[in-house]
């Protein structure tokens, strides 16, 4: 089922949680609601489940306007993050609770409940109590409960963040499979943009209620629309180097050497700007013109990752091992067209 | 050296045994006096055959106290007068108190008004309750004979008809077990997290399908614990019974109760072993009802 929303806003008293939020979402899909604490991303959430009234604008299932109508009514599944297992009910009541409100027959029910329960592997648990589960367990018995009610949308409200970390991963890639087997339009709320990277396939990242940019996972990181996405996405996090946009190119504060860059035509000369690059975007070698001093170096799995200084300001990037990377080595920087930005150091708009 | 191991592995020695029942010394001392010695002395006294309360003097050890009041019939119509006291005091008091917790519980504005005054009747002086209760009962001019009138039904007699002595006394039980019982159960339901409504509800769980599924059974480890305290605290009516028909077991001497009986046995006929023996039947019945009462309760541990 398709999801649209138009101008959706959500005020407490005077704090604007989502600020006239307009975007449409494709059917079928994995959405990741993507944003630090506060942005509203959960506020969004249980707007769409109907938990919350809006303030102000619509929300469309398909054609059907269902701004107004109650939770019950929207036919969605809903997983909390603390997942809210009925603790007096088995696995398998918990599951067969929403068919017993809609007055399925016991047998029916059991049978439903039963297949879902194979389809989120927790069939061998049916008569456990959830306090006999552990997390990922119970993470399992929760999207089964939500989803046995053939929902027309699947919401997830942060729904690893219970876990460990590498229950995690495991549980992240079982929701993918899960979505992907049950085909249902599904919203998935979380702060962790790895998270959000790996499984959805559409994210949308807002900041202090208001959408920063909603697109295919890959084109977030790709082609950030603003400096806040840059940041949010992507580890290690961008390197933000500050400085003035001049006729020769960048030239970074308390640096010398004008940085060429070729895509800048629309940027004013001596505006402010952020030169945003991602680690992998630079390339170390001994020779060249962007001279850099090495500062020091952790090694990152199979990559060796430095600190390197120019002039004060730093920049955070992988040097191969064979250079023999030590402390206090001056090094050369080139950059790939790929994964460098410039933005506008004030607004943070992006200009190439 | 006395050395003992705690579970948590702490060497106790008489040092450190010493500081905490120092601590603990007043209470335990006040305790052991009013409640410990007075308990296994009653169960002394029950046994001992003609027993002289300002002599000191009985015959010797016997089980004659328990064979006279069990062919009494006053104390046997006690009994039965207690447990229907308290089976219908304890179950009514109940239901009553889970509707009025749960709706106060959903009080969005000025909840704790609503619950100061649902608390005013425990802080209140029984002395002054029961000039009330008594008016409200008053056959020419209650409150509960006005009410029937505009039914169109006949006024009652409730204080002076022993026919209603037992209904009146239940009337005031209830009313005087719900401010406890409410607050007891409110905080139970507010420690139940909200997020089961809202899923329930999500569900399309309508209020009913809350109730019977939800707060029900995720409160009953709370009604479990109320309905003993209730059960312990009916089975010892006293209060109600003196204030209401002023001083006597209702109007014709008809509606003792165990503890009625007991303190007519001690204060009136001076037959204090008659009275510390209808104690210790009194304790047997409370405890048989307990334990059966915690046997049923551990099914609904769910946490």
């Amino acid at each position: 089922m398709k999801v649209r929303v138009e101008k959706l806003t959500k005020r407490f008293n005077d704090v604007t949680a989502v600020n006239e939020l307009t975007a449409e979402f494709e059917s079928g899909k994995l959405i990741a609601l993507l944003g630090p604490s506060g942005c509203g991303k959960t506020t969004m959430l249980n707007m769409l489940s109907g938990i919350l009234p809006v303030t102000d604008g619509k929300i469309f299932f398909d054609e059907e306007d269902v701004t107004d109508l109650p939770p019950d009514k929207r036919e969605v599944g809903l997983v909390f993050q603390n997942y809210a297992l009925y603790p007096h009910m088995s696995v398998l009541e918990n599951i067969c609770f929403p068919l017993k409100i809609k007055k399925v027959p016991k047998a029916e029910r059991i049978k439903i409940a039963k297949e879902y329960a194979k389809m989120v592997h927790i069939d061998e648990y049916l008569d456990r109590k959830p306090k006999e589960l552990s997390g990922g367990q119970q993470q399992r018995v929760a999207i089964a409960r939500a989803l046995v009610k053939k929902p027309r949308l699947l919401l997830l409200d942060e729904p690893l963040s219970n876990l460990d970390a590498k229950l995690r991963v495991e549980m992240r890639e079982e929701i993918r499979r899960i979505q992907r087997e049950s085909g249902v339009t599904t919203f998935f709320v979380t702060h962790d943009q790895e998270e959000a990277s790996a499984i959805s396939d559409y994210i949308m990242l807002m900041k202090k209620g208001v959408m920063q940019q909603f697109d295919h996972s890959r084109q977030l990181y790709n082609e950030p629309s603003n400096l806040f996405v840059a940041d949010f996405i992507g580890a290690p996090t961008i390197n933000q180097l500050h400085g003035e946009w001049t006729k020769e190119g960048i030239k970074l504060d308390t640096y010398d050497t004008v940085i060429p860059f070729a895509k800048g035509n629309n940027i004013p000369i001596n505006q402010r700007i952020v030169f945003a690059c991602r680690a992998e975007a630079i390339i170390v070698s001994n020779r060249g013109t962007v001279k850099a001093t090495v500062v020091d170096t952790y090694l990152s799995g199979k990559d060796v990752l430095a600190n390197l200084q120019l002039g004060e300001q730093m920049l955070r990037t992988y040097i191969a091992d064979d250079m023999n990377p030590e402390d206090g080595m001056e090094v050369y920087l080139a950059f790939k067209e790929a994964g460098v930005f410039v933005f506008d150091e004030e607004t943070g708009e992006r200009y190439a | 050296m006395l050395r003992y191991k705690t579970k948590n592995d702490e060497v106790i020695t008489p040092k450190t045994f010493l500081k905490p029942t120092l601590y603990l010394l007043p209470f335990m001392i006040g305790v052991l006096i009013f409640t410990v010695y007075p308990f296994f002395n009653a169960i002394l006294i029950s046994f001992k055959e003609d027993f002289r309360v300002m002599t000191d003097e009985f015959s010797g050890y016997g089980l004659g106290n328990y064979a006279h009041i069990l062919s009494d019939s006053t104390f046997i119509s006690s009994i039965y007068n207690t447990i229907i006291y308290v089976v219908v005091v304890v179950s009514i008091s109940l239901i009553i108190s889970l509707f009025i917790a749960v709706m106060l519980n959903n009080i969005k504005r000025l909840q704790g008004l609503y619950q100061t005054a649902y608390f005013m009747p425990i802080v209140t002086s029984s002395a002054a309750i029961g000039l009330v209760w008594r008016w409200i009962f008053n056959y020419d001019y209650g409150i509960l004979n006005y009410i029937l009138s505009i039914f169109g039904q006949d006024a009652i007699n409730w204080l002076n008809n022993p026919k209603y002595s037992l209904v009146c006394l239940c009337i005031y039980g209830i009313w005087s077990m719900l401010p406890m019982t409410i607050i007891l159960l409110l905080s139970g339901l507010q420690n139940i997290d909200p997020q089961y409504y809202t899923a329930a509800k999500v569900d399309g769980a309508k209020s009913k399908d809350i109730f019977t599924n939800i707060t029900v059974p995720l409160l009953a480890p709370t009604i479990g614990l109320v309905a003993i305290i209730n059960m312990i605290s009916a089975f010892k009516v006293f209060e109600g019974l003196y204030v209401l028909f002023g001083g006597k077991p209702g109007p014709a001497y008809n509606l003792y109760t165990v503890i009625f009986y007991l303190y007519d046995q001690f204060y009136t006929k001076f037959k204090v072993g008659y009275a510390a023996a209808s104690a210790i039947i009194l304790f047997l019945i409370i405890l048989v009802f307990t334990v059966l009462q915690n046997k049923i309760q551990k099914k609904y541990d769910y946490y």
